[in-house]
């Protein structure tokens, strides 16, 4: 297993820059989330890595050498737009694609059976894809880029059009090959389901790097965070409104007080001012969450 | 098995199954019956109906008359004389006879009045053939002896030594037409199917999965390569077909004289070959630049946008194929024998019909088989940018622009 480098990668169509400057590096065997807006230029970054589109600058290498034709077999990829032959059977659908990756018969259709069994899809392994639900369809584009067992596996918007159920499946699909080793680099605008499953995030806007890092990381560049205390009573109040940078802001309900305070400030001496002002019921310091970071990362890029 | 023979493979089985494909290669196969066999039946039906004469008079003339109108017309009715003006029923009634034609003699004169059921059909060898009995009646001679002295023996031969008379070059000329015709309606049927398959592809948004697991320019070679496998065999249904009706058509007239003149189908072995040859060239060079231009539609709607412009030439190709079976030999076609996407015609036509120095089929075949591969070229890069090109289709400028990237 290999990792994958972007390094400075920019695309333009004509005289619209959808891709201007972008690096980022996807460790061996971890789940790395491409986020942004519409138009960001999530889609065209996922094509570079896939030798769709070739970029006007900058390289993509796989394993320090750089993404050719036998390189890009290793991957697998889900686009955001399904394709698949409509009047081909299930089976067939999914062998063939398997063949393309080089896995060849008798294996590609036997690959083709165990991904049948493992999302479910016994009972339409005959039938026409355009025949199916939109959501099995899904799982049939899914099969047919996973059936290679593929190094890194590209997913663009798979959770598009799923219902919840079809949803939990998928992930826990990518939770196993992940598990078996594949990368996966996916964009997803469910951003619950993203922080759950992804290691490491790069948030790009304007066709630019704008955040990337773990969780973790993320949040360190975030310069608040947020404490939530029960009951709301006036003392409380008033030690968390003499608090150095602190703010008041829209809480769950009217019983919780709701503040926003510096990263750096001193919980366990707020909590302990706290403690001596009035009887407290719950006391809590949240971490921002993946889709405030994001927000912020694209608010600043508005 | 390379990728390449995957995706032949898949293309192949997928095109040979499709509806379009069996309809259409049934359809040929009809078209090829029909075409080999109608001719020859209409041409026998309406000499039939024509050649069938009354013969109206004393059989000191008749008799004579009868034998003398034989290599042009049937007499199924001799009559010493008419009670009453012919009408279209007594014409009906004597094997739908075309005239009725009574003979008198004035002096030494012959004279002939004749009933014709469409008088500007009547055949004018009529009075031709009863040229040799005027003669016999006004000299006195035997009227064998005047036929055999009035009939002049013409042996036609080809100069170029190439065919043994004129029968066999009529025949030639009949094998290029029905040649050039097998690759026109290949390119017509196959191209269009080809355009469809891309656009379809692109369409239902397959391409970009495609692309990103096989190099453009192999997929485009692996799709032609199947169109071209698929339209051999629709080739090989085709030809077997019209061989066949060809060849129940000749049992059929054995006893008539119907294609007297047409020779045996002389078709070597190096000239199948060349239209082997001359047929994977041109069906590559028009099926390449059909998915390069299809690539860049989104919708097959579209599609006739594009495949429309590019028909030109094949119809242009077969249009002159068609002169060029009459001259063959003239600077036009010459020139046009070496032009890619007319040369597939055109030379395979004069192959046919005159002798073509070997220097010159070489030529053709490289230049023609360069220009293939040029084109395969260009629209793989056409295709590779157009297929992943949605909405309003790209300006030529575009085109150009995004091929140079």
């Amino acid at each position: 297993m290999g990792s994958l480098v972007l390094s400075g990668v920019a695309r333009s169509f004509g005289s619209v820059a959808a891709v201007r400057d972008v690096s980022f590096t996807v460790p061996s065997g971890i789940t790395f989330g491409l986020l942004g807006p519409n138009g960001a230029g999530k889609t065209t970054t996922m094509r570079m890595i896939l030798g769709i589109l070739i970029p006007d600058r900058g390289t993509v290498s796989w394993d320090g050498r750089a993404v050719d034709l036998r390189v890009r077999r290793q991957f697998g990829y889900l686009p955001e737009e399904r394709g698949l032959y409509a009047k081909l059977k299930v089976r067939d659908q999914i062998a063939y694609f398997g063949r393309l990756h080089g896995v060849m018969p008798p294996y590609d259709a036997r690959r083709a059976e165990a991904w049948i069994e493992r999302l479910g899809l016994q009972a339409y392994a005959d039938r026409p894809c355009g025949e199916l639900s939109k959501g099995n369809q899904q799982k049939v584009q899914v099969a047919c880029a996973a059936l290679h067992q593929p190094s890194l596996l590209v997913l663009d918007e798979p959770f598009s059009g799923l219902d919840p159920v079809n949803a939990d499946m998928l992930l826990a699909t990518l939770r196993e090959l992940q598990r078996e080793g594949t990368s996966l680099i996916l964009s997803s605008h469910q951003m619950w389901q993203i922080e759950d499953l992804c290691e490491q995030f790069c948030i790009i806007a304007e066709g630019t790097v704008r955040a990337a890092g773990t969780l973790t990381e993320l949040r360190a560049g975030w310069p608040t965070r947020v404490v939530e205390v029960e009951p709301a009573t006036t003392p409380l109040r008033a030690i968390l409104d003499a608090t150095p940078g602190a703010r008041a802001i829209a809480g769950p309900n009217a019983g919780t007080l709701t503040y926003e305070v510096p990263a750096d400030l001193d919980t366990a001496a707020l909590l302990r001012d706290l403690v001596g002002a009035g009887a407290i019921t719950r006391f809590a310091r949240l971490e921002p969450r993946l889709q405030d970071v994001y927000l912020r990362a694209i608010g600043a890029a508005a | 098995m390379s990728t390449l023979a995957v995706i032949f493979n898949a293309e192949f089985v997928r095109r040979i199954r499709s509806r379009p494909y069996l309809i259409g290669t049934a359809i040929g196969a009809l078209g090829v019956a029909l075409i080999a066999v109608i001719p020859s039946f209409m041409v026998h039906a309406v000499s039939s109906s024509t050649r069938n004469l009354v013969l109206v008079g004393p059989p000191a003339l008749t008799t004579p008359a009868g034998a003398a109108l034989r290599p042009d017309f049937s007499v199924v009715a001799v009559l010493p004389r008419l009670d009453a003006t012919p009408t279209l029923a007594f014409l009906d009634a004597h094997r739908h006879a075309s005239a009725v034609a009574t003979l008198s003699r004035t002096g030494s004169r012959l004279h002939a009045l004749v009933y014709a059921r469409d008088p500007s059909l009547f055949p004018s060898s009529f009075a031709r053939d009863l040229g040799p009995l005027q003669i016999a009646l006004a000299t006195g001679a035997p009227l064998e002896s005047v036929r055999s002295r009035l009939t002049v023996p013409i042996d036609v031969r080809d100069v170029a030594g190439r065919f043994e008379n004129a029968g066999e070059a009529d025949a030639a000329k009949a094998v290029a037409y029905l040649f050039v015709l097998l690759l026109y309606l290949a390119i017509l049927l196959n191209a269009q199917a080809i355009s469809t398959s891309v656009t379809e592809e692109k369409t239902n948004r397959i391409a970009e999965l495609l692309v990103a697991a096989v190099d453009p320019v192999q997929l485009l070679t692996a799709k032609i390569l199947a169109a071209t496998a698929t339209g051999f065999v629709q080739l090989g249904v085709w030809t077997a077909i019209g061989f066949l009706a060809g060849s129940k058509l000749t049992e059929g007239f054995t006893n008539g004289d119907v294609g007297a003149n047409a020779g045996p189908l002389a078709i070597s072995s190096s000239e199948i070959l060349l239209f082997v040859a001359f047929f994977l060239v041109g069906f590559a060079q028009y099926s390449v630049l059909f998915a390069g231009g299809a690539s860049l539609v989104s919708r097959t709607e579209d599609v006739g946008s594009i495949t429309g412009p590019l028909m030109l030439p094949v119809v242009g190709a077969f249009v002159l194929a068609q002169l060029g079976i009459q001259f063959p030999n003239g600077p036009l076609m010459s020139s046009a024998s070496f032009v890619p996407l007319l040369a597939p015609f055109v030379m395979f036509t004069r192959i046919a019909v005159t002798p073509v120095p070997a220097w010159q089929i070489a030529l053709s075949l490289a230049i023609n088989v360069a220009a293939a591969i040029l084109f395969a070229l260009i629209a793989g890069r056409v295709y590779r940018v157009g297929m992943l090109l949605y909405g309003r289709p790209p300006s030529l400028r575009q085109i150009v622009a995004a091929m140079r990237a």
